[in-house]
Order: C-alpha cells, then structure tokens, then sequence
C-alpha cells in the first residue's frame, strides 16, 4: 500500500516547473517564427539555420554558466550583484603576463582560485558577518572591478595562450566545445539542486532558513557554500569569454549581474528564494540570446532590444504570479 | 531582503557597473615607446632658446588613451633641454582639476597645456589663467571661449568616420563591387564621439552610393566586441567590408571573425593601437586598415607650447606665429604606410 | 452557561455608545469571534477580561477596522458601523492603543499625533500650526512637559503612550481601546494612566481596557465583559464588586471538554534532559529542570513570561548567559549538537519557523534526516516518501498524500507533519511550543492522542502550554513559569486550572480580590 503511494506521484509537483519551463519553450517558438517571417532568406538555407543555432548557444555559454551558479544564490535565498565583476577579475588575473607563464593549466587554475576565493568572501561576509547579500556582493562589484583595473593597469590584457584562444573555436562533435561545457555545468547544476543533499538545503534555507535553522542544518555554512559555487561558476565563465574575446580586461561582462538575475527569474526562480529551477533559468537565457540574435538579423537598435527585455522580464514575473495565484486557489477549493 | 530592495538592485548595479564601462577605451602595449618628435638639425626651431617652463594637467589615467598622452607629453619635454615640465594631477574630476590648475598657475608657467576633464567647467580656469598673462594650449576637449586658450589642438572624430569610409568605398570601388554589403560595430552607442564618427562614416558612403547593411554596437571592450561581431557576422552571411570604431575592442571583433572562420571581406579599424598597427603590416587577417585618433596630439601641444613661450612659429607656415587651432587629420594607416606609424601606434 | 444580559447596576449612567451583537469572525480553520455581546457607555472605563486565545485581539480589531465581522451587528452612537479601513474607525471617533505602539520612531510627537491626517495647505505640512495642536493635546493629557518637536525614538516607553493618547485625541475620538497598556509601564507610571484614563472619561469619552491584572481592572474599571472561546461568557459585571472566583470562573469555563490520553505510570529512569541554572539577561532566569524517558513534562505560562525563550534556548537556538543544557549528559551548545543528541522542536510558530510552506509534506518530513537517507551526497526521494508515508500513517495525517504542498494542510496536520519530522529523526525528546495552537478543536484530541503515544514509547516530550487545561490534562508533571522564573513544580494530578491560574497570574489575582 505504501509503495503504491509512492509510485503515484502526485501530478500537481511535475506539473508547476513543466508548465513554466513550456511557456518559456514557447517564447523561444514565437522568436524563431518571428525570426523565419522576417528573414525568410536566411532561414531557408539549412547550414545557416544550423549555424545560427549554434551562434546562439555558444554567445549563451559563458552567460549560462554563470546563470546556473546565481540561480542556486537565489533559491537559497540571496542575490549575487558582483557576478561581472569577478569574472573580471578572474579573467584578468588569469592573462597577466605571469600567469600566462604557466600555460593554459595555469590560467584555468587561477581563474578558478580566484573566482572561488572571492565567492568566500562574499560568503563569509554575508553568513558570518551578516551583511545583507546586497550590500555585500554590491561592494564586492565596486572593489573586484577596482583590483582588476589596478592589476590590468585599465589596459586590454590579450592572451597570448593558443591553447585558451582555441577553446572558443574548438568543435566536439560538430558542436562547439563552449555549448559542451555549458550543457557540462547545466547537468550538474540540475543533479545537485534536484538530487542531492546540497541542493535539499538549498531549498531548505532559502525557503524558510529559520525552519532548516531549527531543523539542525548549518544555514551559515551552507550559504556560504553557495556563494562560492556562484564564484567558481564565474571563474569557468571568465576563461570561456577571455577565449571568446582572446583577452580580458576590468570592464569585461559588463551588466553580466543583471542578465543572470533577469534569466534567473524569468526561469521561475522566486526572488525571496526557496522556489527555482536550472531548466527554467538555462531557457531564460536562450530567449535573452535569441531576441539578441533576431535584433541583429533584422539590423534593429540595442535601444529596443533592451526595451523588449524588460518587457519579457515583466510579462514573464506577472504569469508567474498570476498562475501561481490561480493554482493555489484551485488547490483551496 | 524583501524582494522590494532586491528588484532596487537592477538599477544600482546598472549605475554602478555604467562607471566601469570606460575604463578601457583603448589599448596600451605596456613596452611601447611613447610618441617623440625629434627635430632635424638643420631646423631653426630645434636650436635651444630660451627657457620655457610648461605647465601640463591630464586626468588620472582612467583608459590607456589617457595615459599616453601624459607619457607623450612628458617624454616630448624630455627631448628639449630648454624646456621644464611642470605636471599636476588633475584628480578625479573638474573641481579636482581646477583645484590643482590654480596651484599650477599660482607658479607662473610660461605656457599652459592642458587636457580638461570638461571644456565648458574649466572654461573659466582657462580664462584666469590667460588674463595672467600665460598662453593656454588645450587639447582635444574645447573651451567653449575663444578668449580662454591661445591654441587648441584636437582630434576629429567625424573625420574618423569620413577616412574610414571614404578607405572602404575607394576599396571597394577599386574591386568593381556594386551593391556592397557593410557592416559596422560602433564603441557604446549614447556617446557623442560615437555619434560623429558614424555620421562621418555614412557621410563618406553616400559619396560612393553606399550605406551601412548593419550596425552592432559594443562598449569599448574585447568580449563586447566579440559579442556584437559574433551577431553581426550571422546577421550578414556575406559581407564586403567591415569598419570597426575601437581597436581595442577590435581584439574580439577579429577573434569572433577567426571563430566564425570568415574572411570574404575587409575590416577597417578605429584609433590606431599598435597591435592593430602590427597586423596590418604582417597582412595576415582580414584587418587591413585602421584611421587614427592619435594621443601624439600631446607630443605636438608641448613642441608648440614651447614654440609660443619663445614667440616662434612655424617654420613652414608664412605667419610668424603659431596658429590658433589646430585640428589633427584622421589618418589612414594601411599596410604600405603601417611602418612609417608603428611608432605612433600607443 | 454563557448569560450576556446578567446586566448588574453600573457606577457610571451614560448612553451606551457602542453596541455588539452576536458578532462572529471566522479565520480559515478558527472561529475567532463566536458570538459577542458587548455594550460600552460614555465616560465608562469597559474592561475586557479572557484568556489567550480567548478573542480579544480579534474583537479590538474588528472594531478598529482591521477585520471585517462575518456577522452580527455594531452599532456605534446609534448608527449601524463597518469601518472598512483603519483610516475610517478612526474619523468615525474609535482609535485604538495597540500593546506594540505604531508610532515611527523617527518622526516627532506632533508628526506622529497627526500621522494620516497631518494638517497641511496645498501639500505644504503645517508644522506651526500642528505643534501647537499637539501641545495643546498633550496639555490636556497633563503632560504638556513633552516637546512636539522632540522624536518619538527619544521618549520613554510611557511617554509614547502618552504620544499614541494624543493621537487618539487628535482624531476626537470618542471610544479609546486600550490594549494591555500597563504591560510596559512601571509601577508609579500605572498610576499616572489612571489618572489620564480618569480625566478622559470625566469628559465623556469611553474607554475598552484590555488587561491581565486583575487589580488594575479593580481600580479603574466600571464594568467588565468576560470573553471566552470567542464569546461573550459575562457581561457588564460591576468591576469593583465581583468576586475573583466569579471571574475566573467566566475565563476558565469550558464550553467543550478535551478528552486527553490515559496516564500511565511513568517508568523509574534517569532523566535525559537536564537543564542547570539556565538564565538568559531580560527573558528568564535560574531555570532548573530535568525530563525522563517515557515522560511529558507541561511548563505553563503566560505570553512573555519566557517560556518559548527557554525552549529555544534548551533546543540550541539561542545561546544562554549561564547555566548548562545536558542531553545524556552531554552538553548542548548549539542546534546542531541538539539535533545531533536526538533533541527535537516544534516551534510556536509553525509557519515561519518549521514549514517549507511550498514544498511537499514528505520533504518537510525529512527536513531534519534527509542526510540519513542520502547515498554519497545524493537524496533517495524514493526511501524518504515511503519513510514519510509511514510516519503519515502513524500520525494519520489527513489527507494521506505526502506529495501536496505543506500549505494546503489544516493547521491540525501541518503540526502532525512537523512532529512527524523529528520522529522520522529517531528523536528522544521532543520540545513542544504552544502545539495545539491554530488547531481546531476536534483536531486537538487527536494531536494529544500523537503525543502520549511518543511518550510511551520512550520519548520525552517538554511542552509549553499558555492553555492551563492542555498543560493539566496532557502532562505528567507540571511546572510553572512566571515572569521568567519557574516558580512551581507538582505532579499535574495533585494541581486543578484555578491553582495554575493562580500561580501563573500571581500577583494580580489574589491581590486583586475584592475587600
């Protein structure tokens, strides 16, 4: 009797992240039409249409990645506004001219070090010193992009590193290497916030930390951990755009912060943490790549792209809660 | 946090992060040489005179461009043995600058260079100084007072524009292409220097009968750049010419190029960095020009300042004085003449 | 048992101004107000009298314009009356003195006097004209010794008071509520809001005071209702002259009888819990207890007294001062060593402190072992359902579906769920914080049942009750918390409610009894 309860898994749990994650599916349909009517030349030569697929992958990649690691900040229950800015300072760190001494290994190294170091700090000032993530991750964005400036000397750092210039033209399997690594962290991300005790806590603490609290969780350590998962994500990111742009400088993955929280939420993730999913957050940013991409194959300004953006992030916000609302009055009846 | 003081990030990180944006406008070979003009024996004006101190102000070094005009500027006075440099750090904005100007003129220089944080606040600052009877040398950003400088010397970013597109309709002219598809990633896009630069560049088009296919702005950097060519190169699957305003982002504009494996046109570049430089001379890739937007401006301000201080002019010019302004020529630096710049290039 | 209209002689003669008939309020899952009756005069100090829970908050705030009365009618100078905003009780002449004073700290005395109604032309406040109203004000509540100018955050807690009176005044109203307004005043200040309360009613205006003590309710008040359940139980006894036992009486009596488990005998064990001196500055103070296996130790109290802060600081949550915590003598220093021992909470406040209200009930059930059920850092949802529908079965816990989120439970079973979560725990005492409540009656028996039934399998269970017959009828051994200190401790056979209430309430309700 037991186990037939077990298996009978209640529709309403799959339905809420599937529905949400089909609206967005749905979103990326609508563009790509848009796309198809407006450039009916363009689309009706399949290598493009292949092509174009992959540009957009690819231009999501290091966005992505870092999406993924702000999307488990919130759930539990923060907010990371110095993403950019390490990745700056990641990639900076990472093609100063003594570390490019050390080769390719070298320069993953320390980018990973050093988006992870500075996740710590973001993390113990919020867990132990009880700063407000807002504050603490907002003057981490000032101060990571003062100390890359004063490494960079405010110049363009360029990899001289074959092998890390590669990375950004290297193809797996017809696919580019970028769009692996990020399908790479996507999965994982998705299998550590859905099955495993990591991201249990997550929800946990950012859903009610005084509940988890109570419940002998360690909300401190744990939030921690999550901003120095939000850093090492940065730091995977830094050496996918220093590849990409085969150099790094202080003023890299500009507004990279806000398009991660906007990809985050339109993905389903509640601002006030304890709700979000990968899937969700990995779709928010294919309709910020897509929309950038029919902009730019219709030779529109950025001006109305940016303002389209905004739209779509308060179309998708106000659904949510709209739908949200109505489930839990079906849910009452 | 309420989600209230959450949604507040959105824009305090966009204000905060917009100050970051122009940090890095050009590049800087840390190795480079600065921009020195040494004169020729058999010049009247090489000879010493009399001695000249000049007064120099620029911003702190905020991008590379910035800090080779300091760099040229002192390394020109260094090549004088009769004249003193005299540099102020200007600090971090206009009311920094002005502080420091007044200590600097306190000290009767016998001529002024300056490069304002803004022409119209320090406006008034150039004025005083004039009125104590110390010649002023502006350079690049204007006094909006005839009265308040004795020479100005500038760039021209609208005749940026109009090198770099009168080099790709001339090229593409030359090649017999008729209806010519072309691109063009701008530097950010509200600025007005950008503005000047793609009214020059369409201006020069229409000469030929040509006009821009598609534009994708970047913001000065090299990941933007990438960025916005990689949308620019899917965009157009064939394009005829390409005209970049920034080397520096010009960095990931030929890297996204290299990634997207194109090279069926030609890219025309901004500024006149030496990396862009350099490849233009070893003609490997599809960057085959660049028009400049030299900092040796600051090079030439105090060879000229020093003129003034000793009431010479030009030798070449009939007048027996400098002239009053002097706006630099964009130039076109392409693989035949990239030599005769590489040591310009900053 | 209830007899609204045992109407005795009043000392004061006025026109009743406000009236309440059978008026019921209904919350999802609580019949708040359950009938009322209740008859205010001008210039009578009406004294509301109940027990926690009893319906008295509920009441102010449906006057106030917080609540909307389900139905019934209030009639108020005559007229029938609905106030559908705070804003509109308070322009009808009601204004209200909650026991937290809403006053912002950082506006001034005659800012917050006219807050919501700031006198101003064309936009412009009228800062002149607004301190000389408010000293004339706080002259009439003699105390013109207050600066209007002077910010709120800088007077003592009775000066605010003072502060929330001119409010009132400032609006003419003519009904004042006051709620438990002697809870944060010393003794001589007490004296000082009689005297105002007096010279408020001399001019016409009633007064609801809402108070514990019964000596104040002696000294100022003319005639008292007596709330119980959400009803009226008694009214308008005189204040002066009715006998403590009455009262109590009025308070106490049941309108429904708990059936609570049979007791068994408490098997000989050592304790498991021991707590030493513990003392935290300003909540409580030399707490000294132990509980055994197989036991359900009741602590009562009232609201503030420090119950709920000793629980907490027992269960690891909040650090002590001094004394020590031992859980099979060793020591306790934090949640996670409490958790760690098989120490176990159920918080008072369910919803923002135990409930992932979103999440499914079996991971709400597995919050604190999920760990347990976990391979090599990967959850086993499969085994935590199954866990939790088992445990759902032992708590029968309705509707027996471990997949609904924990929000679309009744307030019964969302406690069943968070008790659940320490048994899946294998938990060996169990902190229980005010567990019945926002559970409805009948869910209550059923919760009891849960509860005893821990215990006779050996777990040991502290509870914190501020329902004297829940504490009475549930625990085997009793003690009693009174303004942060134990001060009694009997076995609960050998005590009956009025003792407890007695010993919870001392030092306001003998000495309250009538000369």
């Amino acid at each position: 009797m037991i186990a037939e309860a077990v298996r009978a898994k209640s529709p309403r749990q799959i339905d809420d992240g599937v529905i949400r994650n089909l609206g967005l599916v749905g979103v990326l349909i609508i563009l790509v039409i848009i796309g198809i009517v407006t450039r009916p030349e363009l689309y009706s030569d399949p290598t493009w249409v292949r092509n174009n697929v992959l540009t957009i992958l690819q231009q999501a990649s290091a966005i992505g990645v870092v999406t993924v690691g702000m999307t488990f900040v919130i759930i539990g229950g923060g907010i990371d506004l110095s993403v950019g800015a390490i990745i700056a300072l990641s990639g900076v760190w990472a093609t100063t001219l003594a570390t490019q001494s050390y080769g390719a290994a070298g320069m993953i190294f320390t980018a990973l070090v050093v988006g992870l170091a500075v996740g710590v700090v973001n993390g113990v000032l919020i867990s132990y010193g009880k700063l407000v993530p807002f504050i603490a991750t907002l003057a981490m964005l000032v101060s990571a992009r003062g100390l890359a400036a004063q490494i960079s000397g405010k110049q363009t750092q360029v990899s001289a590193n074959a092998t890390i210039n590669d990375i950004a033209s290297t193809k797996l399997i017809g696919i580019p290497l970028l769009v692996w690594i990020l399908a790479a962290v996507v999965a994982a991300g998705w299998v550590l916030l859905n099955r495993t005790t990591f991201g249990r806590r997550t929800v946990a603490v950012g859903g009610n930390p005084e509940a988890a609290r109570l419940a002998g969780i360690n909300v401190k350590r744990h939030t921690l951990m999550l901003y120095a998962l939000s850093g090492i994500c940065c730091g995977i990111a830094a050496i996918m755009l220093t590849s990409q742009a085969t150099s790094a400088q202080a003023a890299m993955a500009n507004l990279y912060e806000l398009d991660a929280i906007a990809a985050a939420i339109i993905g389903g993730t509640l601002l006030s943490g304890g709700r979000g999913t990968i899937v969700g957050a990995l779709f928010g940013v294919l309709v910020f790549s897509t929309i950038t991409n029919l902009f730019a194959i219709n030779n529109l300004s950025t001006e109305v792209q940016n303002m389209v953006k905004g739209g779509i992030i308060v179309a998708a916000v106000l659904i949510q809660q709209f739908r949200y609302r109505s489930l839990t009055q079906l849910l009452k009846r | 946090m309420s989600a209230l003081s959450r949604r507040r990030v959105l824009f305090g990180g966009a204000a905060v992060s917009a100050g970051a944006l122009l940090t890095a406008c050009t590049s800087n070979d840390p190795g480079t040489d600065a921009q020195v003009k040494t004169n020729s024996s058999g010049d009247a004006n090489a000879a010493p005179g009399t001695k000249v101190v000049i007064g120099f102000s620029a911003p702190a070094a905020d991008h590379g461009w910035i800090a080779a005009i300091t760099n040229n500027a002192k390394a020109q006075a260094g090549a004088y043995t009769d004249v003193e440099l005299k540099t102020v750090e200007a600090g971090a904005d206009a009311a920094a600058q002005r502080a420091a100007l007044a200590t600097l003129i306190a000290q009767k220089p016998t001529v002024l260079v300056m490069l304002p944080h803004d022409g119209k606040e320090l406006n008034a600052t150039g004025l005083e100084a004039m009125r104590a009877g110390i010649p002023v040398v502006n350079l690049d950003r204007a006094f909006p007072s005839q009265a308040a400088y004795r020479l100005q010397i500038k760039g021209d970013n609208f005749g940026m524009g109009l090198a770099a597109g009168d080099y790709i309709g001339a090229q593409l002219k030359a090649k017999g292409v008729s209806n010519p598809i072309i691109g063009e990633i701008p530097g950010i896009d509200s600025l007005e220097l950008t503005q000047e630069r793609t009214q020059g560049f369409n201006t020069a088009l229409a000469a030929y009968g040509f006009k821009v296919a598609n534009r994708r702005p970047a913001e000065f950097t090299a990941d933007s750049g990438q960025a916005s060519a990689t949308a620019l190169l899917q965009a157009l699957p064939k394009m005829d010419a390409l005209w970049n305003h920034d080397d520096d982002q010009g960095i990931g504009v030929l890297a996204a190029i290299k990634q997207a494996n194109r090279s069926e046109f030609f890219m025309v570049g901004g500024a006149g960095s030496k990396a862009a430089i350099d490849a233009i001379s070893a003609d490997n890739s599809v960057l085959k020009a660049t028009v400049t937007y030299s900092p040796s401006m600051a090079s030439s301000a105090i060879s000229l300042a020093r003129l003034i201080g000793q009431g010479k002019g030009l030798n070449d010019l009939v007048e027996l004085q400098v002239p009053k302004q002097i706006t630099l020529a964009s130039e076109t630096i392409t693989k035949e003449n990239a030599a005769k710049y590489a040591k310009l290039g900053f | 048992m209830s007899d609204p209209s045992a109407s005795a002689g009043t000392a004061t003669g006025g026109d009743p101004v406000l009236r309440l008939t059978d008026v019921v309020k209904t919350f999802p899952g609580v019949r708040a107000l359950d009938g009322v009756q209740l008859e205010v005069r001008a210039g009578e100090v009406h004294c509301l009298l109940g027990q926690n829970g009893a319906g008295k908050s509920t009441l102010i705030k449906v006057l106030a314009g917080v609540h909307h009365a389900d139905s019934g009618e209030i009639s108020w100078l005559g007229e029938p009356f609905a106030p559908v905003t705070p804003q509109a009780a308070m322009r009808a002449g009601i204004a209200t003195i909650y026991q937290e004073l809403d006053l912002v700290d950082d506006l001034s005395v005659a800012e917050n006097a006219f807050l919501g109604h700031e006198q101003s032309r064309f936009g412009f406040t009228r800062r002149r004209s607004s301190a000389a109203s408010t000293r004339q004000i706080l002259a009439r509540l003699g105390h013109p010794e207050i600066p209007p100018r002077r910010l709120v955050k800088n007077l003592p807690a009775a000066g605010k008071q003072i502060v929330s009176m001119a409010r009132a005044l400032s609006h003419d109203a003519r009904l004042i509520v006051m709620d438990e307004p002697s809870a944060v005043l010393a003794h001589d200040e007490v004296a000082n809001l009689f005297r105002i309360i007096r010279e408020l009613t001399a001019q016409g205006i009633a007064v609801i005071y809402i108070s514990h003590r019964l000596a104040e309710i002696r000294e100022i008040g003319d005639r008292v209702t007596v709330l119980k359940d959400g009803r009226t139980t008694a009214a308008n006894l005189p204040a002066r002259s009715t006998p403590t036992r009455e009262l109590v009486g009025r308070m106490t009596g049941r309108s429904m009888e708990y059936v609570f488990p049979p007791r068994r005998p408490a098997p000989e064990a050592e304790p498991v819990l021991v707590v030493e001196g513990l003392t935290r500055h300003g909540e409580f103070a030399d707490a000294t207890l132990a509980v055994a296996p197989g036991e359900i130790v009741g602590i009562a109290g009232l609201v503030g007294s420090g119950r709920s802060e000793l629980l907490e600081t027992i269960f690891g949550a909040r650090r002590a001062d001094s004394g020590t915590v031992t859980m099979d003598g060793r020591r306790i220093t934090g949640v996670g060593a409490a958790v760690a021992r098989g120490i176990g909470m159920a918080p008072e406040e369910r919803k923002s402190q135990a409930l992932l209200l979103d999440e499914p009930v079996y991971k709400n059930m597995t919050l604190a072992s999920f760990s347990g059920f976990a391979h090599g850092g990967f959850t086993d949802t499969r085994d935590e359902r199954a866990a939790a529908l088992r445990t759902a079965d032992q708590l029968e816990l309705r509707p027996r579906d471990v997949d609904r989120p924990a929000r679309t439970l009744s307030g019964g079973n969302q406690q069943k769920v968070v008790v659940g979560r320490w048994l899946l725990g294998g938990t060996k005492l169990l902190l229980l914080d005010e567990p019945t409540r926002g559970v409805d009656v009948g869910a209550r028996a059923e919760l009891y049942q849960v509860i005893r039934g821990l215990a006779d399998d050996g777990v040991a269970v502290l509870l914190v009750s501020s329902e004297v017959p829940e504490v009475l009828g549930l625990a085997d051994r009793v003690l009693v918390m009174r303004e942060g200190r134990l001060v009694h401790e009997a076995p609960a056979e050998e005590l009956d409610e009025d003792t407890v209430l007695d010993l919870v309430m001392a030092g306001s309700l003998l000495e309250g009894e009538p000369a």
